[in-house]
C-alpha cells in the first residue's frame, strides 16, 4: 500500500511538472531556457521513477504470491500428516473435527460454540481423542504434531534442508 | 483465540478461503478516481483552476491505471478482463438462468463498465482541456460534449454501483470489501471463472 501511495504521489508530481512545461511552452518559452530545461528533466526523472516503482511493485506482488503458494504447499503437507495420524488413531469424523480445532488452539467452550454442541460433549470427545492418541492431555496432544514438524522426517526434502 | 471470530470458519461451518484479487495500486487508483469525480462533479466550481487541476489528476489516474494494465500483475492486466460484448451477453444469460459463479477479476459485464468509465473520464478530461485552449475556448460543441460526457458518467456510476450491489447479492461475496482490503472471501466449493 505504501509503495502504491508513493507511486501515485510521484505520478501527480510528474503531472504537475509536465503541466507546467506545457503551459510554459504555450506561453512561448523555449527549451534553452534553464528553468524549462530543469522542469523537463524533472518530469522525465519522475516518469522514470514511476515506471521503475511500478515494476518493483509488480515484482513484490509476484514474490508475495509465490510465498503464499509455498505456504499453501507446506500447509497441505501438514494436513496430510494430520490426516495420517487421525487415520492411525481411528478417530471418528466428529473427533477429527474436534482434534483439528484443538490443534488450531480453540478451547472446549469455543469448539462447542462452533459445532453447536454442549461443552460436555466436546470434553468427552477430547478425552476420547487423547486416549486414542496416547496423549496425557491437550498440550501433549498438540506436541505430538510439533514434534513431527521438528523431526523433519515427514518429507524427504525437509531433512535435506535441515542444517 | 475465541471461536466465533476464527477467520477460516464461517458461521455455517463452511471453510472460507481468502483470495487476493485487487493489488494496492488498483485500489488506490479506484478510490482516488472516485474522489476526483466527486470533487469535480459536486464541489469544485466550474471554470475554476481547481476544477482544471482535479480533472488533470483524474486523467493522470486513468493513465496510470492503463499503464498498470500493460505492465502490472496478471489480475490487473487487460488480458484478465478483455472487452468482449459476446462474453458479456453470455455472462448475462447465465446470470439470468441463476448461475452463481464468481469472477476473480471483473466479470464480463463489469469489464465493459470499466472500459466505459475510463473512456468517459478521458473524454471529460480531453474536452475539459480543449476548453482551456484558445483554439477551442467558447466553442459550443466542445462544451456540449463535456456536459454530455458528465451526464453519461453519472448514469454509468449509478449503473456501476447497481452492478456491484447486484453481483454481491448474486454471489454472496461483497465486492465493496474486495476493493477496500483487496481480498474476496470464497466459501469452499464456490464456482470460479
Amino acid at each position: 500500500m505504501m509503495l502504491a501511495g508513493i507511486i501515485l504521489m510521484q505520478v501527480l508530481s510528474a503531472l504537475f511538472f509536465i503541466g507546467d512545461v506545457i503551459a510554459d511552452i504555450r506561453d512561448g518559452e523555449y527549451l534553452d531556457n534553464v528553468h524549462l530545461g530543469l522542469e523537463a528533466f524533472a518530469s522525465v526523472a519522475l516518469i522514470a521513477g514511476v515506471l521503475f516503482l511500478m515494476l518493483e511493485l509488480r515484482r513484490l506482488l509476484t514474490r508475495m504470491g509465490d510465498m503464499d503458494a509455498g505456504l499453501k504447499i507446506a500447509r497441505g503437507q501438514m494436513v496430510e500428516v494430520m490426516n495420517r495420524f487421525f487415520d492411525e488413531w481411528n478417530l471418528t469424523q466428529a473427533e477429527r473435527d474436534v482434534a483439528l480445532m484443538i490443534l488450531k488452539g480453540l478451547d472446549n467452550e469455543s469448539i462447542a460454540q462452533v459445532r453447536n454442541t454442549a461443552a460436555g460433549t466436546v470434553r468427552a470427545q477430547a478425552t476420547s481423542i487423547y486416549s486414542k492418541s496416547d496423549a496425557q492431555g491437550r498440550s501433549q496432544f498438540v506436541s505430538l504434531f510439533v514434534e513431527e514438524l521438528m523431526s523433519g522426517d515427514f518429507s524427504s526434502d525437509a531433512t535435506d534442508e535441515c542444517p | 483465540m475465541s471461536a466465533p471470530s476464527d477467520p477460516s470458519v464461517s458461521h455455517t461451518g463452511a471453510r472460507i478461503r481468502e483470495v487476493p484479487v485487487w493489488d494496492p495500486l488498483v485500489r488506490l487508483i479506484h478510490w482516488s478516481l472516485a474522489l476526483t469525480i466527486l470533487l469535480n462533479g459536486a464541489i469544485t466550481e466550474e471554470e475554476s483552476k481547481m476544477h482544471e487541476w482535479v480533472g488533470y489528476v483524474a486523467l493522470g489516474l486513468v493513465g496510470v491505471r492503463l499503464l498498470w494494465a500493460l505492465i502490472g500483475p496478471p489480475q490487473a492486466r487487460f488480458s484478465a478482463f478483455p472487452p468482449s460484448p459476446t462474453q458479456a451477453l453470455r455472462h448475462l444469460r447465465s446470470v439470468l438462468s441463476g448461475d452463481r459463479a464468481v469472477h476473480l477479476s471483473h466479470n464480463p459485464l463489469g469489464a465493459l463498465m470499466v472500459y466505459n468509465l475510463w473512456l468517459t473520464v478521458i473524454a471529460l478530461g480531453v474536452t475539459g482541456y480543449m476548453m482551456t485552449t484558445i483554439r477551442f475556448f467558447g466553442i459550443e460543441w466542445v462544451e456540449d460534449a463535456h456536459e454530455l460526457a458528465f451526464n453519461w458518467l453519472l448514469l454509468s456510476i449509478v449503473l456501476h454501483i447497481a452492478g456491484v450491489a447486484f453481483d454481491s447479492w448474486r454471489t454472496g461475496i461483497s465486492l465493496v470489501r474486495s476493493i477496500i482490503n483487496g481480498r474476496k472471501r470464497l466459501p469452499q466449493g464456490t464456482k470460479i471463472e
